[in-house]
């Protein structure tokens, strides 16, 4: 049929031309925007979810409102509880008063103006810009819209005094919940009676384990297996994480050292191929390397490569990688493989036209490969240097935030390499290609930890504010679920404190914009109550919007 | 989220990365796979398909415009599941008018030689939208791209239906003379 043909082909038109074409969406699918549900609108679209990924979670999650645990719901996507303050060391002359407040001022519709939102894309060329500005003109033909967030904003206040008749000076560590891409947004700000304080970041491990692929879960209910991440899904899992202390010292102690374990590094520069051409049947030219290895005595861990072949009977391996053009990213940079344990022997490679291990046809490629003998430390390092340049060049939280620097990143990969790849004992199916940049570094949750030095004048005073924006949970939307469009937020009285917390107030700022749907506080915006004294562990507000302005 | 981010999510291989892109091309994924399915359930499994594919793309791809990646493979997989329905007669719609429309711009075969292949075909296609004026160029790709109705068209660039009815068939035409000229048999 040759007009499905010609349609067919239409649809690989050049990128710039559909582009241009791009239908105003928003506008045409929700002709009657008016001003509240346009608020209303942004906070749910926050939360469209996974679809096809999350669907067999939902099996697991159907009892969703009060599954898992006695006290709020079991969202699909946890953000983790607000915690209290602690001392890196106790102190039993202080004792603390702590008031929480929880402000929805973030969901307070604010306008944008298409002349703002283009104006602020500063790395366009004016002309860029101005097509923007165009393209925002046409989706919000209003000269503008109005967006708001469902983050709400914690003010974590605590009146520290100090009983006793000398100075106090001591470390004070407030934890949070984040992960390292996002943790710029996250990270609270800390003051002392009003004066901004400079702060440490400890980072714990990663705060999960690991799940199957939900493979047979329709018929079996069960999800053996360890591909996919497992993440915390309630208050009661940092409980047990962080209740014996030993995630707090390891976050607080120092990264290990692998200079003492010997490695054989093969680098691989310079790669050269036939550029990308389907006419010629060269869809992905690939260089695959091949090598033999003794599965028992060698782990192979690579930087770079996209795809492996593995077939320990016969004790060979190979590992191949998509060559890059000139225009793609991280071209020039090497590819590694660091090999521990016996040397791996007879390493060969040869270009294909693409990157199945079943393609047949070559293609003129070359490689210049360099070996040398080294340890893991430096060998990770060389690697990680790479991968920590590759997140920066993306915008990652490196680019606005260098102080948190590489030794932090590359300290983190080399925990989750030590403890979860096929370098562990415990090693999951995750890791096992041994990909360098497969490692879950960046991406996941982790506890971590602000550490400040503050002094407390004998018989005195002083007061500390932790101040941050706090995702809520949620659940993803496309699940429909009975908690679509709902955010909840928790937190926790006395999980990994050791504070002497005399008093504890919660205080909600509900600017207007709520409805309460789940909650233990006792909150009663009816009758005026907002301010209530906590006596529980664990306190959980779940709230939808209300629809105003 | 910036759409580089996005992408690293794909390379962390971070869940994450599937909701925002849900959040931010859900909707455009959607109107796409609408477009050609008429049917939410059905769009709404061709727009998860996209994802798990897009999930399986990147990496080693590494979309330089992910909205237009997204699109594309929506369209091909709202396509391929518009032809399977249209077997099972459940198709219709949109991609019935285009491929309707579209025949006229088929060239016979009396003074070609060869069937070229696709990608001249592709080069054919850029080069005949680039040298449209804009407004028809997006009308065009509106069309035969999107698939988006002729009354949507008008409406959304104030037209009336027939302008751009009028405008389209013409543009059909002047087609279907580049391709002959070209000696392009499909």
């Amino acid at each position: 049929m040759k007009e499905k043909h010609l349609l067919d082909v239409l649809g690989n038109i050049d990128d710039r031309h559909i582009e241009e074409a791009a239908p105003a969406v928003k506008k045409s699918r929700m002709p009657s925007w008016a001003k509240w549900s346009s608020a209303i609108a942004a906070c749910l679209v926050l939360f469209v979810g996974i679809g096809g990924f999350i669907l067999p979670r939902i099996g697991g999650n159907s009892g969703v409102g009060d599954s898992g645990h006695g006290d709020g719901s079991t969202f699909m996507s946890y953000a983790g509880p607000v915690f209290p303050l602690t001392l890196k060391e106790e102190n039993a002359a202080i004792s603390a008063e702590r008031s929480l407040t929880l402000d929805f001022a973030p969901w307070i519709p604010v306008w944008i103006s298409n002349e703002e939102e283009a104006a602020s894309l500063t790395y366009l060329t004016d002309a860029e810009r101005q097509d923007a500005l165009n393209a925002y003109n046409e989706w919000y033909p209003d000269g503008g819209r109005y967006e708001s967030s469902c983050k709400i904003q914690v003010t974590d206040s605590y009146t520290l005094t100090n009983e006793s008749t000398q100075n106090q000076t001591v470390s004070i560590l407030y934890p949070f919940v984040s992960n390292l891409n996002s943790i710029d947004e996250t990270r609270p700000t800390l003051s002392l009676d009003g004066n901004a304080l400079e702060t440490a970041l400890h980072a714990g491990s990663y705060a999960g384990g690991f799940q199957g692929a939900w493979g047979n879960w329709a018929e079996t209910h069960e999800n053996p297996g360890s591909l996919n991440l497992d993440s915390i899904e309630s208050w009661e899992g940092y409980r047990d994480l962080l209740s014996d202390g030993t995630y707090l010292q390891r976050a607080l102690g120092d990264f290990a050292d692998l200079s003492d374990i010997p490695v054989t590094v093969y680098e691989l520069t310079d790669a050269w191929g036939p550029e990308e051409n389907n006419d010629a049947g060269i869809p992905n030219p690939t260089i695959n390397i091949m090598f033999e290895l003794d599965y028992t005595k060698t782990n192979v861990l690579t930087y770079g490569f996209n795809q492996g072949q593995y077939n320990a009977e016969q004790g060979i391996m190979g590992k191949g990688f998509s060559v890059r053009q000139p225009v793609d990213r991280m071209y020039g940079v090497p590819y590694y493989i660091i090999v521990i344990g016996e040397d791996i022997e007879n390493l060969t490679y040869q270009g294909f036209a693409t990157g199945g291990w079943d393609t047949k046809k070559t293609v003129e490629a070359g490689v210049t490969i360099k070996r040398s003998e080294s340890n893991l430390e430096d060998a990770l390092r060389a690697a990680a240097a790479y991968q920590y340049q590759e997140l920066i060049d993306v915008g990652n939280y490196f680019e606005s935030n260098p102080a948190y620097g590489f030794e932090l990143y590359f300290g983190l990969m080399k925990e989750h390499l030590m403890e979860y790849s096929v370098l562990s004992e415990n090693a999951v199916e995750r890791y096992d290609d041994g990909a360098i940049e497969n490692l879950d570094v960046s991406g996941v949750s982790r506890v971590f930890w602000l550490e400040a030095e503050i002094t407390i004048p004998a018989g005195e005073s002083v007061t500390l504010d932790a101040a941050s924006e706090k995702m809520p949970s949620y659940d993803f939307y496309c699940a429909d679920t009975e908690n679509k469009g709902i955010s909840g937020y928790d937190m926790v009285t006395e999980l990994g404190s050791n504070l002497n917390l005399t008093e504890q107030t919660a205080k909600l700022e509900d600017r207007g914009q709520i409805e309460i749907v789940r909650q233990n506080f006792g909150f009663d915006l009816a009758n005026g109550i907002t301010e209530v004294k906590l006596t529980e562990p664990h306190y959980y507000l779940e709230v939808k919007s209300n629809g105003k302005e | 989220m910036d759409d580089r981010k996005i992408v690293q999510l794909y390379m962390d291989r971070s869940d994450q990365a599937i909701s925002e892109t849900s959040k931010k091309y859900g909707r455009y994924c959607h109107y796409i796979a609408n477009n050609i399915l008429h049917n939410e359930e059905d769009s709404e499994e061709c727009v998860n398909d996209t994802y798990l594919r897009t999930w399986n793309s990147i990496p080693p791809k590494q979309p330089k415009l992910l909205r237009t990646f997204l699109g594309k493979i929506t369209r091909n997989l709202s396509l391929n599941r518009w032809e399977k329905l249209s077997a099972e007669k459940r198709g219709g719609g949109q991609v019935s008018l285009a491929l309707e429309e579209l025949s006229e711009c088929i060239p016979s075969n009396e003074n070609t030689d060869s069937i070229v292949d696709n990608m001249v075909l592709k080069t054919a296609l850029d080069h005949f939208l680039d040298e449209l004026p804009a407004q028809t160029r997006i009308m065009f790709v509106r069309r035969y791209w999107y698939m988006s109705s002729v009354k949507e068209i008008a409406d959304e660039y104030g037209f009336s239906e027939s302008k751009v009815t009028v405008t389209l068939f013409r543009t059909r035409e002047k087609l279907k003379t580049v391709l002959e000229k070209e000696g392009i048999v499909l």
